[in-house]
């Protein structure tokens, strides 16, 4: 049996006797919790940007400090956790939307520079009590996470701030990461057997059912909300035989991971997802001789190819089992080659304003079929050039705004990339680093020693990491092609 | 049929020896409930008394768990539902593996464990009770309950369930590959080849440092914000039709061409059942641009598309239209009827014809009544084809329609429908003629003052009194002095003599006079209603010769005869109301 991470019941009722008062059902503490977020922030801010005798900073520990005991008189206790990419007030997850996600996203990066995995907050917590806590937290120290916190509940007790007890981030150990990184191939390989399955019956002519797509899309959502980690990883593997299924798999997942850190909600990540995954599915019609040509195309072929966008609108009036025609994964299928100006191709008739979701899926598209290798692209760009192109060439047309959030979800060396480090050894960039001031320095599998020899799985390392010195334990100095050394990218992934 | 184990036994159970935490009798009485409510949100509206006490018991019988847990769970097998491992529901012999069977519905998906908790009853389970109706009604091709869960993103409802659509077969990933050794020379080589171009070669930008270059902004974020707003804002099936006449008019392959307008045609019939009505204006108005800009299309193309409106205005297209606005609980904007309807053709008015009166919404009628209005006054020869219509409705309201766009092109048909042998119909024709008021259509009107049917005579003398219409002088002298007028009652009669004084002048005076003082021995010679009327019809010829005739009976003492004259010298008052008065 299984049981997704967005499906996981939770066991019997209680007993009357245990039950609390009704504000502390899941929703009253999602909304007092999302208060409590924003206050934190806003304090946050202010106990940065004014002075600490300013009334600005006073009106906002005030409004925190009310907050929490609020939160206390109704819950009877208060605890703000991270997990992942996500806030816990007391065991309730807190839901990331576009309104909330940049005071989520700064919380979290400052939770994680100061070591912080939890923290708790007792009765009589007060406004000077949380002052103290916001300005430890934003003052320079060591970049030792660990050795921060240490530091950080040590300053405490020397002021006397006894509401809060901080505890490092939970390790779900081994185990965990092993059973997320299988959910994650399972959904990958259903993922990319469903497309293989809807782009072929289409190809024969028929009209396929998309009810497979529909459970496939809703999977690779689940997956990017709770572990993206894992199934960015596999987008890696980059299957030449299999390219025109894994491309479009690829393009859905960096697609709802970039929509996720764009701050869609659930369902809208639903929408991009089928919208990305369904893209090219205009290459359904494109005779299977030209796809796979190693040669340039002739004069005659191109526009055989280059019709793959409005094609993919006719095919999409094909499928069956939506309760609508898929009308915006028709309009991400026909913009996906138009580029900001509405040049590139097709070029449209009538006046039209680029959808977001076609500006998203563009990107992730062109990242995936750039660094992938093809029958006319033996030798694909590495991750890192793809990105720079991206960012660096108005020409290709994309938008510069999601570019950026692109490398933000990526870091500057995305997942995959193989970089030589200034210790001779060789890594895979694993993820992006988690620290957003440390884009440029991911979290790298460590895959070759400096004497050459090949490790595998490697060991995973921070590249933000210090030695004793202070100074960076490991820095890249390039990133290069592992077909130079007859890597297989993937195969780490796996 | 479903019911809980225990009632189906006529068991009592004792709850006590159970290893449950309170008694499964309240699950039972929630599972029934919800059988019960989901029965009643398939047969009736939200506004129903029935549905409303349904939701109300359900929402009583989650109260009633929530006063001993926080949240329950459901084991789902093929025919019951388990709670703490006790059965609380059961399937009568007979329903299971039904749609029928709640447990079924469920299992059959893939479904395995329901978890609801504390406030699912407020809003979500209004929600699920319509995923229930959904999926009973589903086919094969449609969404199953574990995507249906998916999508309605619960808060207090939680499930696990096994993926039926996946058979395993997809594959595994390969584990990793052969580990071979690198060599180290050529890692070191690496690291120290020059860094010289930056963006071509792979190396590290200095720029690349520093992650702040990417951390968005206010205004970028605000910019996202408003880019997600607008994309949900936007009208996907306009953008859609939009693309797809794009397409129609840069593809000049026939067998593509042919491909959109199937599509074109498969779009419009979704607008039109989501009720997007301004959606298939938009779509019949762009379909028109691409007709007429399109280039290489063939004649069929052409054809093809300037059909996607005649589409709309054909019998079956449009009768369904009309029957659904007129019928929908949330009609549309007036904006939006006029402008779906700006798009109707001609042929589209014997329908619009058809349901004019027949319609219940005012909304529905008034919108519809200007876009019969358009297309009459712009369709003439449509128009006059339709007066002849066997459908005595379709006939009667282009008949109408004739009138009011004043088409004197429809004068002939007209007149020909006051030969029709339905008075109804006669006076309708009639009253079309008027309001054209053409000299022609009072010519076609003139015999009809000798019709069959009273109304229709009196309808005709008013329009030519108040036309003065001369020409009709000699039909109403005719009648006016003809026996058969002692015959009418005093209505019509008023309204002849008076539309003969309005036209008769003086030479009208000496019968009028006749009428009005001719004596025989005894008595006046006529009766006291036709001495009124013609002393009416004197007072309208208003001469000193019809003066004086009139002073000559102001010492009448029939009453009625006195205040006519009286009335009539005045000059005061229309003759149908002196008459009227006068016979009070």
């Amino acid at each position: 049996m299984t049981t997704p991470g967005a499906a996981n019941p939770t066991g019997r009722g209680t007993a009357a006797a245990e039950v609390p008062i009704d504000t502390s059902s899941e929703s009253a503490v999602r909304r007092a919790g999302r208060q409590l977020i924003f206050s934190a922030f806003g304090a946050l801010r202010a106990v940065k940007l004014y002075p600490l005798e300013n009334a600005a900073v006073e009106k906002a520990l005030v409004e925190l400090t009310n907050q929490s005991r609020e939160m206390l008189a109704s819950q009877g206790e208060l605890e703000i956790r991270l997990s992942g990419e996500f806030i816990f007030i007391n065991q309730t997850r807190l839901r990331l939307a576009l309104d909330n996600f940049g005071s989520f996203s700064h919380l979290l990066s400052v939770f994680r520079t100061n070591g912080v995995g939890s923290v708790t907050v007792g009765v009589g917590v007060t406004s000077k009590q949380w002052l103290v806590l916001l300005s430890l937290l934003q003052s320079p120290g060591v970049d030792d996470p660990a050795l921060r916190l240490t530091q950080l509940a040590a300053k405490l007790a020397d002021a006397g701030v006894t509401a809060f007890t901080l505890a490092p981030p939970t390790d779900h150990g081994s185990d965990d990461r092993e059973q997320a990184k299988e959910r994650a191939k399972r959904t990958y390989t259903e993922s990319v057997s469903a497309t293989r399955e809807l782009i072929e019956s289409i190809r024969m002519g028929g009209s396929p059912n998309i009810k497979k797509i529909k459970r496939v899309v809703q999977g690779i959502v689940d997956q990017i909300l709770n572990e993206e980690t894992s199934l960015i990883g596999l987008t890696t593997i980059r299957d030449y035989d299999e390219y025109t299924f894994t491309h479009s798999v690829n393009v859905c997942i960096f697609s709802v991971a970039l929509g996720k850190r764009l701050g869609l909600s659930k369902l809208q990540l639903y929408d991009l997802g089928m919208a990305a995954l369904f893209h090219d599915i205009g290459k359904s019609r494109v005779p299977q001789s030209i796809l796979t040509k190693t040669t340039g195309l002739t004069n005659d072929e191109w526009p055989l190819i280059a019709a793959h966008p409005w094609l993919g609108v006719l095919a999409l009036f094909q499928v069956r089992g939506a309760q609508e025609l898929p009308y915006r994964a028709m309009i991400v299928a026909h913009e996906h080659h138009m580029k900001r100006d509405l040049t590139g191709y097709p070029r449209p008739i009538r006046a039209r304003q680029l959808s977001v979701f076609s500006k998203i899926v563009a990107i992730a598209d062109a990242f995936d079929a750039a660094t992938t290798r093809r029958s006319y692209q033996t030798v694909p760009f590495t991750p890192a050039e793809v990105m720079s192109e991206l960012r660096d060439n108005p020409a290709r047309g994309m938008d510069p705004v999601i570019v950026k959030a692109f490398i933000n979800l990526t870091g500057v060396y995305p997942v995959g990339t193989l970089v030589v480090l200034d210790t001779f050894e060789l890594g895979v960039v694993h993820a992006a680093n988690p620290l957003q001031e440390m884009l440029s320095r991911p979290i790298v599998r460590i895959i070759s020693d400096a004497q050459g020899n090949l490790q595998h799985p490697g060991t995973l390392v921070d590249l933000a990491d210090r030695n004793a010195d202070g100074v960076f334990a490991r820095t890249i100095i390039k990133t290069d092609n592992p077909d130079r050394y007859g890597i297989r990218i993937g195969d780490y992934f796996v | 049929m479903t019911f809980p184990p225990a009632a189906a036994a006529g068991q009592t159970r004792a709850t006590e020896q159970l290893d449950t935490p309170f008694s499964p009798s309240l699950v039972e009485e929630l599972l029934r409930l919800i059988a019960k409510t989901a029965r009643a949100h398939q047969l009736y509206l939200p506004n129903n008394p029935i549905y409303r006490g349904a939701i109300d018991s359900l929402r009583a019988g989650f109260g009633a768990i929530w006063n001993e847990a926080d949240e329950i769970t459901l084991v789902i097998a093929e025919g019951e539902f388990l709670w703490c491992d006790v059965p609380v529901w059961r399937d009568a012999v007979g329903t299971s593996k039904t749609p029928d069977s709640l447990p079924w519905l469920f299992y059959k998906d893939g479904v395995r464990e329901l978890t609801l908790a504390k406030g699912f009853e407020e809003q979500e389970a209004l929600t699920f009770l319509e995923m229930i109706q959904r999926a009973r009604k589903a086919t094969a091709d449609e969404d199953d309950l574990v995507t249906m869960l998916w999508e309605a993103d619960f808060t207090f409802l939680k499930y696990a369930y096994v993926d039926l659509l996946h058979d395993g077969s997809a594959g595994a990933l390969a584990d990793g590959g052969e580990v071979t050794a690198v060599a180290a020379d050529e890692v070191k080589a690496a690291a120290r080849e020059p860094v010289e171009q930056p963006r071509t070669a792979g190396i590290v930008d200095m720029a690349d440092f520093d992650a702040t270059l990417y951390f968005l902004d206010d205004r970028e974020i605000e910019y996202l914000q408003s880019e997600i707003v607008r994309e949900y804002q936007q009208d996907l099936r306009v953008n859609i039709s939009a693309v797809l006449l794009d397409i129609f008019e840069s593809q000049a392959k026939p067998e593509v061409r042919e491909e959109v307008l199937d599509d074109l045609e498969t779009l419009m019939v979704y607008l039109l059942s989501a009720g997007h009505f301004r959606g298939v204006a938009r779509l019949l108005r762009e379909a028109s641009q691409s007709a007429a800009r399109a280039s290489d299309m063939t004649a069929d193309q052409r054809e093809r598309l300037s059909h996607l409106p005649d589409r709309l205005s054909s019998p079956e297209v449009l009768s369904q239209l009309i029957q659904s606005l007129d019928a929908s609980a949330t009609p549309p904007t007036r904006e939006e009827l006029e402008d779906l309807f700006d798009q109707l053709r001609p042929s589209a008015l014997a329908t619009v014809f058809q349901w004019l009166g027949k319609l219940q919404d005012d909304g529905v009628r008034t919108v519809l009544t200007g876009a019969a209005e358009r297309l009459a006054s712009t369709n003439t020869t449509e128009l006059i084809r339709l007066i002849h219509s066997a459908d005595r409705d379709v006939s009667g309201e282009a008949v109408r329609r004739a009138g009011s766009a004043k088409a004197q092109a429809a004068v002939a048909a007209l007149g020909r429908v006051l030969s029709d042998p339905e008075p109804a119909r006669r006076l309708l024709a009639a009253q079309a003629l008027t309001e054209i008021g053409s000299a022609g259509a009072l010519q076609a009107l003139e015999r009809a003052l000798e019709d069959a049917d009273r109304d229709v005579r009196i309808h005709v003398a008013r329009t030519v009194m108040a036309r003065e219409h001369r020409p009709a002088l000699a039909r109403l002298d005719a009648v006016v002095k003809g026996k058969a007028v002692r015959a009418a009652d005093r209505t019509e009669k008023m309204v002849f003599f008076e539309a003969y004084g309005t036209m008769c002048g003086d030479g009208g005076v000496a019968h009028l006079d006749a009428l009005l003082n001719g004596r025989s021995l005894l008595r006046y010679r006529e009766d006291s209603e036709m001495r009124a009327c013609a002393a009416i019809a004197l007072g309208r010829i208003g001469t000193d010769k019809a003066i004086a005739a009139l002073r000559k009976a102001a010492v009448e003492k029939d009453v009625i005869v006195r205040n006519a004259v009286a009335r009539a010298l005045r000059g005061d008052a229309r003759g149908s109301d002196v008459a009227g008065a006068a016979a009070e």
